[in-house]
């Protein structure tokens, strides 16, 4: 699974060292998150030079003539990619690289990882995957993809129901809850193998697992005790706990990336949302100003500092707030946001001609792109992270 | 230019490359399940949960009924039995409907829970029944998935008030995936909101 970042760091650490013996390269300013900045790119065609347009704009970045960029991409693609990153005025590029050992596609995704590494100083998101819930008729199934929805892989062939699926962190495998017999129970999915399991499988429900990023604990919602309530197990099964015990339903837990907090929806009136620590103790509001319609969804951002959810009840909105709390921002219309591992893009599903769709969203520029469109109707993404 | 040296240096090694193929190409498998049974309790069972406290809104209206915790007893195997049958006839008439995110019973169904716990009653043993919670398109997946189970328990624990005993009961949710009305308004919302009763009954 994650054997591709390895290309761009060998590289990395390649240039780095070369670097060393040069010159000073030109004064580089990030500039501000929500700032479009013009990028233009040139010398590629095809499909590497439609991957990258794709990837920087996912960013936020505008795609533009050489002499209205802020920075200039160039280089050419036969076999391998060869590419530098220019600063518009600079004589010489900031840096020139080469890519090769993979598909076209997967050598312009680390080119435009390293590209959006210095024009946004953000983390690699271009050879992640994602997974996601497939409708086609009747049945729902689990699929995978690339971020930008390609290369899908249907993995389950159950004919039945499924809902949205969560990754174990590190992508080795993924959890869903299943109605393959008739009630619904959790299973894991080792994606290295394709063996599957019973994860939890309690009297009443068992759904909305969620594993915690230290990959030690999953949340989940269970009704064994009678209502459905928040309950934490490890990720073998054992040391069950139950976290809440209120008699209107939970659902939507996630995890903080410290693995130490969950939040999710109780609801109360309307669906608020609260946060309670992973080993017990009092649940608190999160405070959320600005947003009269019920909260769903929530999803914490890798970096600790925001939390992505999904407000209204038939015409969504997906919205942003602090994870202390406080003014909600509203972004555009949409629901069951998850976070990319660069805590700057979400992706989300969205309503299309009565079927919905993934889309990538670039949170401080508010630009929205489509993944790519297949068959069938997406929902509920998971970012591997 | 010095920097065009570079593209020399940074070609990978073999092995690397080798590597990256064969993650690549490789597409996940997927195996039966050889069955989904009941999963081994935790040691102790019930008794040895730690009691979170329950971080309750003091604003939150409350259900008063004690919660009745489900469990596999005796009546468990009637639902896996293949000598059982499920009837969806049977309790047709006798779906109840609910208000918009409410998995409050309404005094106008009660009539329909009370004929469903008669004939639990005047019947033999050898029956179960499963209530299907469902929901309205309205709220997210995962959201409705959880109000789907609360309406069902809504019911098992009325039926269960009325005399039935509750672990011949199961509940299922199936959130907003199994509308009766696939429309995008009320009359077909109302539809949605609902309990589904079906009998489990010797062959």
């Amino acid at each position: 699974m994650n054997c591709k970042p390895l290309l761009t760091a060998a590289l990395l650490c390649a240039c780095s060292a070369a670097a060393t013996a040069q010159e000073e390269p030109p004064i580089r300013i990030i500039k501000p998150a929500d700032y479009a900045v013009p990028v233009s790119i040139s010398g590629f065609q095809g499909e590497v030079e439609s991957v990258l347009k794709f990837d920087l704009s996912v960013l936020g970045m505008a795609i533009t003539a050489p002499d209205k960029a802020d920075y200039l991409v160039s280089g050419k693609a036969n076999g391998d990619v060869e590419g530098s990153l220019t600063q518009s005025g600079s004589s010489r590029p900031l840096w020139l690289r080469a890519y090769n050992g993979g598909t076209p596609r997967s050598l312009a995704h680390a080119f435009a990882d390293d590209i959006a590494k210095e024009i946004r100083g953000t983390a690699p998101i271009f050879q992640t995957k994602i997974a996601f819930r497939l409708q086609q008729g009747a049945s729902t199934e689990i699929a995978m993809s690339d971020y930008d929805g390609y290369h899908v892989t249907q993995l389950t062939h159950d004919g039945k129901l499924v809902d949205g699926p969560a990754w174990i962190p590190g992508g080795r495998g993924l959890l869903y809850t299943s109605w393959q017999k008739s009630t619904e129970a959790i299973l894991e999915q080792d994606l290295a193998t394709g063996a599957r399991r019973v994860f939890a499988n309690y009297p009443g429900a068992n759904l909305s697992p969620a594993v915690s990023p230290d990959g030690q604990k999953v949340a989940m919602i269970l009704s064994r005790n009678g209502s459905p309530n928040l309950w934490v197990c490890d990720l073998h099964g054992g040391g069950l706990l139950q976290l809440t015990r209120t008699r209107e339903e939970d659902s939507c837990p996630c995890w903080s990336p410290d693995s130490r907090e969950i939040c999710f929806v109780c609801r109360a009136g309307r669906a608020r949302m609260q946060i309670i620590g992973a080993d017990g103790g009092p649940a608190r509001p999160l405070r959320a100003a600005g947003v009269s319609a019920n909260m769903t969804a929530p999803n914490w951002s890798p970096d600790g500092k925001w939390i992505a959810f999904t407000s209204g009840s038939v015409n969504f909105t997906l919205c942003v707030l602090s994870a202390e709390g406080g003014d909600a921002q509203s972004l555009v219309a949409g629901e069951d946001p998850c976070w990319a591992p660069n805590s700057r893009t979400i992706i989300f599903a969205r309503r299309v001609n009565n079927k919905s769709i993934l889309c990538l969203l670039d949170v401080p520029t508010k630009h929205v792109k489509d993944v790519r469109q297949i068959s069938g109707s997406c929902s509920e993404p998971s970012w591997a992270r | 230019m010095k920097n065009v040296n570079l593209i020399g240096t940074i070609l990978l090694s073999g092995a690397l490359l080798a590597g990256m193929t064969g993650c690549h190409h490789r597409p996940p498998q997927v195996t039966e399940i050889p069955n989904v049974g009941p999963q081994p309790q935790p040691p102790g069972g019930n008794n040895n949960l730690t009691p979170g406290n329950p971080g309750q809104n003091p604003n939150q209206p409350q259900v008063t009924q004690e919660p009745i915790p489900l469990t596999n007893g005796p009546f468990t195997r009637l639902f896996e039995d293949p000598n059982h049958v499920e009837n969806r006839e049977k309790f047709k008439d006798d779906t109840i409907h609910f208000d918009f995110d409410s998995s409050v019973i309404k005094p106008s169904e009660e009539a329909k829970l009370q004929a469903v716990a008669n004939y639990f009653k005047d019947n033999s043993n050898y029956e179960a029944l499963i209530v299907e919670g469902n929901c309205d398109e309205r709220g997210t997946e995962k959201y409705n998935l959880s109000l789907g189970e609360r309406r069902a328990l809504a019911s098992r624990e009325y039926l269960a008030n009325l005399g039935v005993n509750p672990e011949r009961i199961k509940t299922v949710t199936f959130g907003k995936d199994h509308p009766v009305d696939p429309g995008h308004d009320e009359s077909a919302w109302k539809q949605n909101r609902r309990d589904e009763f079906i009998l489990v009954t010797p062959k």
